[in-house]
């Protein structure tokens, strides 16, 4: 086939095209049937895909990515022509109706140990969208949206390219490709590694790469060379420099690695713990820490010194499933009844929540977090509306007004909790001072919300009485609850009545990160 | 509201949504612009529309929906004439010409292009997607992939061609 032709019409095609180049084009479309016929059969492929590339990738393919211009002129001219309906599906192509949520992301972290990444801080279970990625040190296990996994050793700078394709620029990594991400791509400086289903490392360090195959087989793809295979065993690398196994990045060590700091971070927890529930400011401590296996033990224990029985909580629905590490409980809620009851005596002139919470999903317009059984006089709600803002109210009902609740005082966070924070463990505060009026809330140890409302009057008190944690199903007499339940699970929940300060909040962030 | 003849304005809302794809694909031949094709279809749907009386419901839709939208891209072509871009009247008349010996390939082409895309390797597929489902711009692709504006259109080309073949392949394998 005529090479000069082939380029002219994909010029063509792309839009890219010069004016003497369509000449040319012309030219020999005039000249021959058979350009005529080739270009036919381009252009019609070509429109096909334009209209639905028919991939395997399901929903991707669909046309509701795309933005489609429509010419409102056209409707206006002929609006008294014709029926609406008619005109409604003459307008092709059709408008879809609503947009689906988008996400760039093409893997995720899933695993790190003492990773320090360059740039902005990362986290297990962050999406990643591509890029370049740097880890100063540490380990990091990065799961591709198409089934491959990376394990990198820092130092070492990756570029993520796609679901499909990486470049390492430095450092050791090691690779898994699962039968369904076949056709995974690696590059190195100076070569081009093709994964066929299976397990390799690769070392690279300046313009020198060394590939190693634990299993299966790779191709290797090398400048001016024919495709070489790699089997299970054989070493490629591209100087005479010699490699050994040392050379690889051993991933059993990880795993040993992993468990050991989670047992010591369990540890560390458990004494931090126990400090903090000597903290006088206390009002309850809620380690959601499950001491048996006992289904009937539904108690959730109060750890505050001295310890106050009658401030226990008692878990309703609720069921204990893994915290923020192996070994640490929580609590999930997901049924309408889901729910930790909890009495709190006293009146208080401040206070202070923290809680860590995984938010599963934003289901409901209101995602409980505590809230007082009634809502009266000096009573606090805590949840999360559906935008994610984290709202915090006290209720002061208008003297005289009876139901009429005008004068709540209600504070929202800007919105924290995206689709990328669900699944995750955050944690989340606020604090009240009946004095100044001031809120502040806040989100993983940062300041999210600081404000006076409106109808703040100094010195009025705060009380609980029967409240409960994840829910609000107990409201007034007569009236059919609303479902608040949270959908997530919770991981320890301190009440105090003092408002720590900014500093105390990002401590107790800190000392209960998950990692 | 509509009488229930033959060529009531239902009927032909029917048939335009069945063959919208053929007609697009038609247009597109002749006007190789997405956005400028898609125009000239809602006028050649309108043009339908208005002359739908006139249409003998004992022939076939699609041979006349193309004259109409022939008539169309010609009047396009007149808009656009000074343009350097727009094919000459003439070729776009031997196009049109060679379409009509060739339609029934052209459709048979399309469907084994399904089955070839399926076959692509995965980063062919991520680019299907990225360039037609997404409609990403070449920069947007360049800066992803790190590609020059030229490897990225040659990949663009290569794949293509290897769609293509594949396709012929089939269709010489069929007999």
């Amino acid at each position: 086939m005529n090479m000069d032709l082939e380029s002219l019409i994909n010029a063509k095609l792309e839009g890219e095209i010069t004016p003497e180049q369509h000449a040319r084009l012309e030219a020999l479309l005039r000249d021959d049937w058979q350009a005529r016929r080739r270009y036919l059969e381009l252009a019609d492929q070509h429109a096909r895909l334009l209209r639905q590339p028919e991939v395997s990738t399901g929903r991707l393919g669909q046309a509701s990515l795309i933005t489609h211009k429509i010419r409102w002129q056209t409707y206006a001219l002929v609006a008294s022509a014709a029926s609406i309906v008619l005109l409604a599906i003459l307008a092709w192509p059709r408008q879809p109706t609503d947009k689906e949520a988008t996400s760039d992301g093409v893997a995720t972290i899933s695993q790190t140990l003492d990773a320090d990444f360059e740039g902005k801080s990362r986290r297990n279970g962050d999406t990643i969208a591509p890029g370049s990625l740097t880890l100063r040190k540490g380990l990091a296990q990065i799961e591709f949206f198409s089934g491959a996994t990376l394990l990198v050793e820092g130092d070492a700078q990756i570029e993520i390219i796609s679901a499909w394709e990486v470049r390492c620029h430095r450092g050791r990594v090691r690779v898994h490709v699962p039968p369904a991400a076949k056709g995974f791509l690696m590059h190195a400086p100076d070569v081009k590694l093709e994964d066929l289903g299976t397990e390799f490392a690769l070392n690279v360090n300046g313009q020198d790469s060394a590939v190693h195959v634990f299993d299966g087989e790779v191709i290797a793809h090398k400048k001016d060379k024919a495709p070489a295979s790699l089997k299970v065993g054989m070493t490629l690398a591209s100087s005479a420099g010699k490699f050994s196994s040392q050379d690889f990045l051993p991933v059993g060590e990880m795993q040993d690695i992993i468990r050991q700091r989670e047992k010591s971070r369990l540890q560390e927890w458990k004494s931090w713990a126990a400090g903090v529930s000597n903290d006088p400011r206390l009002i309850s401590f809620y380690a959601f820490q499950h001491p048996s296996d006992d289904r009937w033990d539904r108690l959730v224990g109060n750890l505050a010194a001295p310890l106050d029985k009658k401030r226990a909580g008692g878990a309703v629905g609720a069921q204990w499933t893994q915290g923020r590490w192996p070994g640490k409980d929580a609590l999930e809620f997901k049924r309408p009844g889901d729910r930790v009851r909890i009495n709190l005596d006293g009146s208080y002139s401040a206070l202070t929540l923290s809680c860590w919470v995984k938010v599963d999903s934003l289901d409901k317009k209101y995602n409980s977090l505590l809230l007082t059984d009634d809502y009266e006089a000096g009573e606090p709600h805590w949840q999360i509306y559906e935008d994610g803002s984290l709202m915090f109210s006290i209720s002061y009902p208008a003297p005289g007004q009876g139901q009429v609740r005008k004068n709540n005082q209600i504070y929202y966070s800007k919105p924290v909790i995206t689709a990328d924070s669900l699944g995750r463990w955050h944690h989340l505060a606020v604090t009240y001072d009946n004095a100044t009026g001031i809120v502040v809330q806040y989100f993983d140890g940062k300041e999210v919300g600081r404000e006076v409302s409106g109808f703040h009057q100094p010195g009025r008190p705060i009380v609980f009485g029967p409240c409960e944690l994840g829910n609000w199903g107990l409201p007034s007499k007569g009236h059919a609850f609303p479902i608040r339940t949270l959908n997530g699970s919770i991981d320890e929940f301190a009440i105090y009545h003092s408002a720590l300060s900014p500093a105390e909040i990002q401590n107790l962030n800190q000392k209960g990160q998950p990692k | 509201m509509f009488a229930e003849t033959p060529s009531s304005p239902e009927n032909l809302v029917l048939l335009l949504s069945q063959h919208q794809e053929s007609i697009f694909r038609y247009i597109y031949c002749l006007v190789p612009v997405e956005a400028d094709a898609r125009d000239i279809q809602q006028e050649t749907s309108l043009a339908l529309y208005r002359k739908w009386e006139q249409f003998d419901t004992s022939r076939p839709f699609l041979p006349w929906a193309f004259r109409f939208a022939y008539l169309q891209v010609q009047k396009y072509r007149e808009k656009s004439a000074r343009s350097p871009l727009t094919f000459a009247p003439d070729v776009l008349d031997l196009l049109a010409s060679e379409r009509e010996h060739v339609a029934d390939h052209l459709d048979r082409r399309l469907q084994l292009l399904d089955g070839c895309l399926q076959k692509l390797p995965a980063p062919e597929i991520e680019l299907v997607i990225s360039r037609y489902a997404r409609r990403e711009s070449a920069e947007t692709l360049m800066d992803r992939l790190h590609l020059s504006r030229r490897t990225l259109f040659r990949r663009l080309e290569l794949l293509r061609q290897r769609l293509h073949d594949c396709v012929t392949r089939q269709l010489e394998s069929e007999g």
